[in-house]
């Protein structure tokens, strides 16, 4: 523990070197203006996709057109994602930063109302449902970069194998047919639960919404341990103990398990978004006709709204560059910057300019970007940070053996009591 | 021969060279007391940076309220402490790393007494078989967490292959295969590789033990007609025992302080049903860091307290030699 905090130390220090220096440099006295943006990695870092490059490309083209502003990239890999909390704890705040959703640090009185930072132009280009979720008390903090909306990937080979003629509309349609690709044996899933650290919030919640549920009432206030959601991890529970999903699934993450798991072919369905098309491809097990997208199946039919998430765009007020991040941010939401993402890392964009050019190309986007302007999104409660993140470390244990009534009943008075 | 030389030159030394050296003594004092801080310092300095600060700074971020972003809410008191203590996994996480230092570092310590006793024997290979136990030492700790969670994978872990090849697991992916998975035999693959780590250490220090053991009394043994197991016990085991505590204690707080074995293995999971204090700790980081904060105080605690055991120890051992 000593050595840790000593790491620690010694991490702190670096960072506070690393920003006197770039501090010293971003107000030098010729006007020439340097902004400061952090933004998580999508790809790998330091490979070709990295996001990194992404970035610098905006980065460079911004700067041709406006020599007095410089932007200073740095990306951090979602995994590490933890190190960029240190740095707001240390003071260490970006010019612009990509990621959680703002309430939190509009909280803290840390950010620029998006009016500040953002032509009207912009901001009424919009997807509306994701522009709704950035405000706190009516003021909106941040803008959508990123979306991604989910579904459920089903693999036609396995379905074939297991004589199972159409893709599941309900849970009881689930839980048949996951029990018949399971007897296929060799290893295989039925249905992939990856109720671990990594996204357990986000597979609770599609299950949720099945039953008519969800992380907060019709009010807005906190009901994790509603009724309808603790009939949903009783039936998931019965799911586990009979075998049609990963054994643990409170220890199954979501990319790394049962995404990497469904492209080599050897699970039978699974809750995705468009970013796991890559994945597919990249490990060449199942070809596009191998596996189709339906709508997640309910309780007692398919959900009649998606699940929509989205990532989020925030500028600081410490370094004081309204202005420049102004330019900054309607320049990098130009329609052609958010194809390129979204064709990058088969997400979906932010804005209702880039769907519709997007929809007319691609046709997988399309489906996805259909379910969008009716699709749930997170709560956008000021502590929905926080919450979210004991949601996906202990929810899972709903799942598999605690009484749900009993995780979710303390995961409740944790939301409303943080 | 120079420790003489220079007594002689001492010695020979006129009186006028000793009376000044009397007069100012205090102050003489003095510098002789801080004369060998040039030389300390750095070490000092070093401590007060690396040890002191880092746990003024622990002391202060457990009673201050940070948003899970990392934002400085405000003071919190002794908020974090209160919910640390009403949090319902600590009981067990406390009971689970008890047992986790009792299992580790006792068998640990029976293991390495055994291998101890084989490699102080001459054999064939004893030279190569005394370089193949360093191995899992020298290899990093995460390196060898990471090999034993790829033997242990649910989908074609080697350990299940060769088992299926056996016929005693059926099939992949089903409870047959999820050692890690369940918060119990996930425990105890975590115990396994702890030992398996720990174990290298713990044979040097007691074989270094047992070289030191003279072997007259051995003989002397032999001639009164002590049996083999009569001698273990009465003579080796006692004059081992400075060798034994020291590698006891070390491991007792290494094993304490282990975070990346259970960690690669289990992440703690599910939820924190395989968790010990270092990992509830980092577990509570994401969301709460005061919290956490306030989780590492705890443990802070709990090394004051073994590395008072050892002092205690350490002190009782010299005075019975």
């Amino acid at each position: 523990m000593l050595a840790l905090s000593a790491l620690g130390v010694a991490g702190v220090m670096a960072l506070s070197a690393c920003s006197s220096s770039s501090k010293s440099s971003g107000s030098s006295a010729s006007g020439n203006v340097t902004l400061k943006l952090l933004a998580p990695d999508y790809g790998t870092a330091g490979g070709p996709d990295s996001s990194q490059t992404y970035w610098q490309g905006i980065a460079d083209d911004f700067h041709k057109a406006n020599p007095t502003i410089t932007v200073q990239v740095t990306t951090v890999a979602w995994t590490n994602w933890d190190q960029v909390g240190t740095q707001l704890q240390n003071k260490q705040y970006p010019d612009i930063l990509l990621g959680d959703a703002p309430q939190e640090l509009a909280a803290s009185n840390l950010l620029y109302p998006l009016t500040d930072v953002m032509s009207a132009s912009t901001i009424s280009n919009l997807i509306p449902v994701f522009a709704k979720q950035e405000d706190s008390n009516g003021v909106a903090y941040g803008a959508p970069f990123t979306t991604s909306s989910r579904a459920l990937f089903y693999n036609k080979k396995l379905f074939a194998a297991a004589k199972i003629a159409s893709p599941p509309k309900t849970w009881a349609d689930i839980q048949t047919d996951a029990a018949k690709i399971k007897a296929l044996g060799n290893g295989t899933i039925g249905y992939g639960l990856p109720l671990g650290p990594e996204e357990a919030q986000a597979e609770s919640f599609l299950w949720m919404l099945g039953n008519g549920g969800g992380y907060v009432d019709a009010s807005g206030k906190y009901a994790i341990n509603s009724a309808a959601n603790i009939e949903t991890f009783k039936f998931l529970t019965q799911l586990v103990k009979a075998g049609d999903t990963e054994p643990s699934p409170a220890t199954v993450n979501r990319t790394k398990d049962t995404w990497a798991a469904f492209a080599d072919g050897t699970v039978g369905m699974a809750g995705g978004s468009g970013a796991l098309i890559p994945s597919i491809t990249k490990a060449g097990k199942l070809t596009k006709a191998d596996y189709g997208v339906t709508t997640m199946p309910g309780k007692t039919g398919p959900l009649t709204q998606a699940l929509a998430v989205h990532d989020d765009v925030t500028a600081f007020k410490a370094g004081g560059h309204a202005a420049q991040i102004k330019q900054f941010l309607d320049f990098a939401y130009a329609d052609k910057y958010q194809i390129q993402f979204d064709n990058e890392y088969s997400l979906l964009p932010a804005t209702t300019s880039a769907s519709q050019s997007l929809s007319a190309s691609d046709p997988v986007a399309a489906g996805f970007l259909a379910t969008v302007p009716n699709a749930v999104v997170y709560p956008s409660n000021s502590n929905w940070n926080t919450v979210k993140t004991k949601i996906q470390q202990t929810i899972g244990t709903a799942a598999q053996g605690t009484d749900p009534a009993t995780v979710l009943g303390s995961l409740q008075t944790f939301a409303s009591n943080n | 021969m120079t420790q003489t030389t220079q007594a002689g030159v001492r010695g020979s030394a006129p009186d006028p060279g000793g009376a000044p050296r009397r007069q100012p003594r205090r102050t003489g004092a003095l510098v002789r007391a801080l004369a060998p801080l040039p030389w300390i310092g750095p070490a000092i300095g070093l401590i007060l940076f690396v040890v002191i600060w880092p746990v003024i700074a622990m002391f202060q971020t457990s009673r201050e309220h940070y948003s899970s972003l990392g934002v400085l809410i405000g003071s919190a008191g002794w908020n974090n402490f209160t919910r640390l203590f009403a949090e319902a996994d600590l009981g067990g996480v406390v009971v689970r790393t008890v047992i986790w230092v009792v299992a580790v570092v006792g068998m640990t310590v029976l293991i390495s007494l055994g291998v101890a006793q084989l490699f102080n024997k001459e054999f064939p290979g004893r030279r190569f078989a005394r370089w193949a136990l360093i191995a899992p030492w020298a290899a990093s700790v995460v390196m060898t967490s990471i090999i034993f969670k790829w033997m242990l994978d649910p989908n074609n872990g080697v350990v299940y292959v060769l088992l299926k090849q056996l016929g005693v697991v059926k099939n992949f992916n089903t409870n047959d295969t999820n050692w890690l998975g369940d918060p119990t035999t996930a425990f105890w693959c975590a115990v396994f590789v702890a030992v398996f780590v720990s174990i290298p250490f713990t044979t040097y220090a007691l074989l270094a033990g047992l070289q030191a053991v003279p072997s007259d009394v051995y003989e002397a043994a032999k001639l009164d007609g002590a049996n083999p197991l009569r001698t273990y016990w009465s003579i080796t085991l006692p004059l081992l025992r400075p060798a034994l505590l020291v590698a006891a204690l070390i491991n007792v707080m290494n094993v304490f302080n282990s975070f990346p074995i259970i960690w690669e293995l289990s992440g703690g999971g599910p939820g924190s049903q395989s968790a010990t204090t270092t990992i509830f700790m980092y577990q509570l980081k994401q969301s709460s860091i005061g919290e956490a904060a306030a989780m590492s105080v705890v443990n802070f605690g709990f090394i004051i307290v073994i590395v008072l055991l050892f002092l205690r120890a350490s002190k009782w051992n010299s005075a019975e030699d």
